[in-house]
């Protein structure tokens, strides 16, 4: 009996922490790596959640190893802030805003053009990435 | 022939690790002119920055003789080298006339790599996927000055990747062009 229990509370222990490393990305957000060539987890960013539909700018949201939403993150072409393109009413990941950032990045797959990512961190910036290394 | 080995065996990958170990130690000592080392090069490296900013080929201009392989590994970022050749996409050809174009395809990780032999003498020009509007190109000369990549890039480049390409004298000067 007591070799049941404690088997039954070593398997709700392994679910539990199974699912906090899950990752709830809002719906219709797919990530980033099952679209584009890019890998599961970036350094510095972390696991990359997008809707297909608003590529390139996103919002990209950023989950770290646990499963956290750690930042959202929008990625403007140099082209369209050249143009004077305008996006508003961009849906952010969580309204928390702890820092903001903005990254000159050369290109990836999916967003080939050279580009800015503005990031907007939901957690303490410092310690999420550090994690995210 | 050309080899692709993002699946490396072991031996494959310590091996490539090993020369990215190497080259890593060497970056210190890199000198600051684009003039690179005497002796060329059949490896090259492709660079980058942690946060994405700076990306290249290391040398960006190689002389080989015909029938060196050429072989291509990634430090960090997601790279590929693309032969500029209408079977390519939207490209204008910059490899010689009867010489085979080359994708390797996205390579992901670092120590991903892919080799081809070139045979064909002349110019070949290349570049990076995600990374030609950002000047990430490459130029191989081949045995002698020859060919469509021999002659100045237009329009169809990125004005960033024809700056980037370095002139033809110059790599038939000093065998080998580092970026920086």
């Amino acid at each position: 009996m007591r070799r049941t229990i404690v088997a039954a509370a070593a398997a709700l222990f392994l679910a539990a922490t199974a699912n906090a490393a899950e990752i709830n990305a809002p719906q219709g957000f797919k990530k980033v790596s099952g679209l584009v060539p890019l890998p599961d987890f970036i350094p510095g960013l972390g696991t990359l959640y997008v809707k297909p539909a608003t590529l390139p700018v996103g919002p990209f949201l950023a989950y770290d190893r646990n499963g956290t939403l750690v930042s959202s993150i929008y990625m403007v072409p140099l082209a369209d802030l050249d143009a004077h393109k305008n996006f508003q009413s961009l849906p952010v990941g969580a309204t928390t805003v702890t820092a903001t950032e903005l990254q000159y990045n050369a290109g990836h797959p999916g967003v080939e053009a050279p580009h800015y990512h503005i990031v907007l961190w939901h957690v303490d910036r410092d310690a999420a990435k550090l994690a995210a290394k | 022939m050309q080899r692709n080995s993002r699946q490396n065996d072991g031996v494959t990958r310590r091996r490539v690790l090993m020369a990215g170990g190497l080259a890593l130690a060497g970056l210190h000592a890199m000198p600051l002119s684009r003039v690179g080392r005497a002796v060329p090069a059949t490896t090259i490296r492709m660079r980058s920055d942690p946060a994405g900013e700076i990306v290249m080929f290391d040398p960006v201009g190689l002389f080989v003789m015909p029938g060196t392989t050429v072989r291509w590994v990634v430090e960090l970022n997601v790279h590929t080298a693309t032969a500029y050749h209408p079977a390519n996409g939207d490209y204008s050809q910059r490899i010689p006339d009867g010489a085979a174009p080359w994708d390797s395809g996205y390579l992901i990780d670092p120590g991903n790599e892919f080799a081809i032999t070139l045979t064909v003498e002349g110019v070949y020009d290349y570049f990076c996927r995600p990374h030609e509007a950002a000047g990430m190109v490459g130029r191989i000369i081949v045995g002698r000055s020859a060919g469509p990549g021999a002659l100045p890039p237009g329009d169809e480049l990125p004005a960033a990747a024809r700056r980037a390409l370095p002139p033809v004298e110059e790599i038939m000067k000093h065998g080998s062009v580092s970026p920086i």
